[in-house]
């Protein structure tokens, strides 16, 4: 960088100040936007360190007079069953990203990889799914899980209805649409010499899919991962709709249970709203390079 | 069985067969089958049923109710020859926001609910089963205004009352105490009082409504003490029209005291609005009794400190009505629960725990802020706060349940009056005429209610 700027520099005259002023107001504007977007969040920090007393006795505005400490964060974990309910979103979310991730790579794969008359037009639909809104099935939706049987093994009631694999199910067929026309995109930009050279070498099209295109479809995988956990995660509506217990629920309505009927104890939310967010953002540090590349999947060509 | 008989078979004379043996068991099996099938369901005349199961949906999630609501099932469970409760706890926010599917869906046994209009809908509904005959069993150890708050538009009954808590005019002691101010007993005291804190530098009337129902209490009370009972049951129920000049006047009445309100009212919780009282920046506040658990929150010697008057009286022939919101809460059976034909008398006797003062006192004293409504309950552990509660109440002829619990609510809610009545407190001296019109327009407007 110093290197390049040197080369600038020397090469025209009136640049360097026009661009050392020009960065430093890039980097104004940077510093100023990370301020706005850290600002809630060292403010529910701090207000999570501090007891209730305190800031109902002296407001949220103001300098801590009783102390700081985790006390809102242990509470919290254990009002809230936390650990309880992390698992609970885990059963949802681990195999509904799995399901989702084989689903909509075969579909994919069959859409970019080979010319069949209507795989633009079964793309299409896939597409077009994403943009139904969840809201306008539901009723309909909640009727087919209530009278849905299911053997004994699978649920406890019988039912689709207030199961795991039914949040799963519906995760998985809201999911795949999108899925699907992000990982198609991506999969056309591998060259088909390649599915047409392994079929040559006498790999079945399951092979070719599993040996040959999900190994170079690794990081929009890893891509797609991180965004389906985040959108699974985070959802509530299903859960709220198509379970009715209690204690089968995601991560997300446990932060409920730390809001009072009327009175609420705003220090402890926040500590409990910092906690569950927690493993997201481990998701995301740990997929962070494949995330960005993720957000521009599929711009190189649609 | 598979003793030897001590004599041999020929002491009784017997001579089985091997199948003639098998036959017997056979029957005998067949009849302990039918016997094991009829134990679990109520029998003959008896309502209720001892052992088994019975599953509650509860939405007492905060940790002290829970706590009361498994200090009552553990109760239950020994008084009742061990049935079993299954407790499916559901955040009480979502509890209410599901409560339609819920109970549509694959319900428990019995729920805990609310009274009012909240009730009688799930009632005529089909979702909710009548409990007429475990009522008339213990109706005796209810008042009248609580036999009425259970029963639904069909004159039968689908709840027992569990638990109330009144609205009513909370205050600091110490401030009264310092600047030497009386309990206003009628309005010109009240505003009177209202002045002086102003001129002390307090703001006389706390407020906050930014969740909508808050401002939905000032409106309750003065429409109570201006226009009486019966009008205002018929107003929220659509049998009265909005537009009536009656409701003009509780707006006229309202803007008399809205100058002494705080600032930004619009925009502060209930929460935020009554830590200016904790502060003792503020003078009054028109609320629940929960309110006193932002005050237990501040200290115990602030919860000490806080006291509370019941709404002046405005100079009305409904005066000596003397009501006030005092919403009940209630447990209800449901209609679709798939246990509920096997369990229905562990559910009744269940019911009928719930209805003991014993019951309630467990779960009340577990997580005060509420109060038991049975006669029988054991009142002296009361702390000075319930107490008073229990006697404001006593005095009252008539209770209603809150708006948000008698209307509709879809009317009651933040399409609806909510909104209407921000807009009011945001302009008390602008055209009430037009805001009555959009109010009965509002409510013209909603499909039936089926």
């Amino acid at each position: 960088m110093a290197v390049l700027a040197a080369a600038t520099r020397s090469r025209v005259r009136p640049q360097p100040l026009r661009r050392q002023l020009s960065r430093a107001a890039l980097h104004a504007f940077l510093v100023a936007m990370c301020v706005v977007w850290l600002f809630p969040l060292a403010w529910a920090i701090y207000e999570a360190l501090r007891p209730i007393s305190d800031t109902t006795l002296n407001g949220y505005l103001s300098w801590p007079s009783g102390g700081l400490s985790l006390d809102n964060f242990t509470t919290a974990w254990t009002q809230a069953n936390l650990p309880y309910f992390y698992l609970n979103t885990l059963y949802i979310a681990v195999p509904g990203v799995i399901l989702t991730l084989v689903i909509a790579s075969m579909l994919a794969f069959a859409m970019s990889q080979f010319n069949w008359k209507f795989n633009v037009l079964v793309l299409m639909i896939f597409t077009a799914g994403n943009l139904l809104p969840a809201q306008v099935i539901i009723i309909p939706l909640y009727w087919i899980y209530l009278n849905t049987p299911l053997p004994d093994f699978v649920s406890d009631n019988g039912l689709l209805y207030d199961q795991y694999i039914g949040i799963i199910l519906i995760h998985v067929v809201f999911q795949t649409g999108f899925a699907t026309f992000v990982l198609s995109n991506y999969m056309k930009t591998i060259t088909k010499e390649i599915t047409e050279s392994a079929l040559v070498d006498g790999a079945n099209v399951l092979r070719i899919w599993w040996s040959v295109i999900l190994p170079l479809c690794r990081p929009a995988l890893a891509a797609m991962a991180t965004l389906l956990f985040t959108f699974i995660y985070n959802d509530f509506f299903w859960a709220l709709i198509l379970m009715k217990s209690g204690d089968k629920r995601p991560i997300v309505s446990a932060l409920n249970n730390l809001q009072g009927e009327f009175f609420t104890n705003y220090n402890l939310l926040a500590a409990g709203a910092l906690l569950a967010a927690v493993p997201s953002v481990l998701v995301f540090i740990a997929f962070q390079k494949h995330f960005v590349r993720g957000l521009t999947l599929g711009a190189t060509k649609g | 069985m598979g003793n030897k008989p001590p004599f041999g078979p020929s002491a009784l004379d017997l001579d089985l067969s091997r199948r003639d043996v098998l036959k017997i068991m056979g029957y005998s099996s067949v009849a302990a089958f039918l016997a094991a099938c009829s134990s679990g369901t109520t029998s003959g005349g008896s309502l209720t049923s001892t052992g088994g199961t019975v599953t509650v949906g509860s939405n007492a999630s905060d940790p002290l109710p829970k706590k009361g609501m498994e200090m009552v099932n553990a109760a239950f469970t020994k008084a009742n020859g061990g049935t079993v409760v299954k407790l499916n706890t559901v955040d009480h926010g979502t509890f209410q926001d599901q409560i339609n599917s819920y109970l549509q869906g694959t319900p428990e046994d019995v729920f805990t609910w609310f009274s009012g209009h909240r009730m009688r809908f799930f009632a005529d509904k089909g979702l909710a089963s009548s409990i007429d005959d475990l009522w008339d069993k213990v109706k005796g150890n209810f008042s009248e205004a609580f036999a009425t708050s259970v029963k639904g538009n069909d004159g039968h009954v689908y709840g027992i009352p569990v638990d109330y808590y009144p609205w009513a005019v909370f205050y600091r002691k110490s401030v009264f105490a310092d600047h030497g101010y009386k309990i206003p007993t009628n309005w010109a005291d009240f505003k009177a009082l209202c002045v002086q804190m102003q001129k002390d530098g307090l703001t006389p009337l706390a407020m906050g409504d930014k969740d909508g129902w808050p401002a939905q209490g000032t409106f309750d009370i003065l429409n109570l003490r201006l226009n009486g009972y019966d009008f205002h049951v018929e107003l929220l129920t659509g049998k009265q029209k909005f537009t009536d000049p009656r409701v003009a006047n509780v707006f006229s009445k309202w803007a008399e005291i809205t100058p002494y309100y705080n600032d930004g009212l619009a925009g502060m919780t209930w929460q935020q609005a009554s830590q200016l009282v904790v502060q003792k920046k503020a003078g009054m506040y028109l609320l629940g009794l929960f309110v006193s658990q932002q005050f237990k929150a501040a200290s115990d010697a602030d919860l000490a400190d806080l006291d509370f008057f019941a709404f002046p009286d405005l100079g009305t022939q409904y005066d000596a009505e003397k009501a006030l919101d005092a919403p009940i809460d209630v447990m209800m059976m449901t209609k679709k629960s798939p246990t509920l034909s096997k369990d229905r008398g562990q559910a009744n006797a269940y019911l009928q725990f719930w209805s003991k003062g014993s019951a309630q006192l467990i779960a009340s004293t577990a997580a005060p802020g509420v109060i038991p409504v049975a006669n029988d309950t054991d009142t002296s552990g009361y702390d000075a706060l319930t107490k008073k509660a229990v006697e404001i109440i006593k005095n009252a002829k008539r209770i209603t349940q809150f708006f948000d619990r008698d209307s509709r609510p879809d009317f009651a809610g933040s399409n609806g009056m909510q909104s209407f009545l921000l807009s009011y407190l945001q302009n008390p001296k602008g055209d009430i005429t037009s805001l009555q019109g959009k109010m009965q327009q509002f409510w013209n407007s909603l499909p039936p209610e089926a």
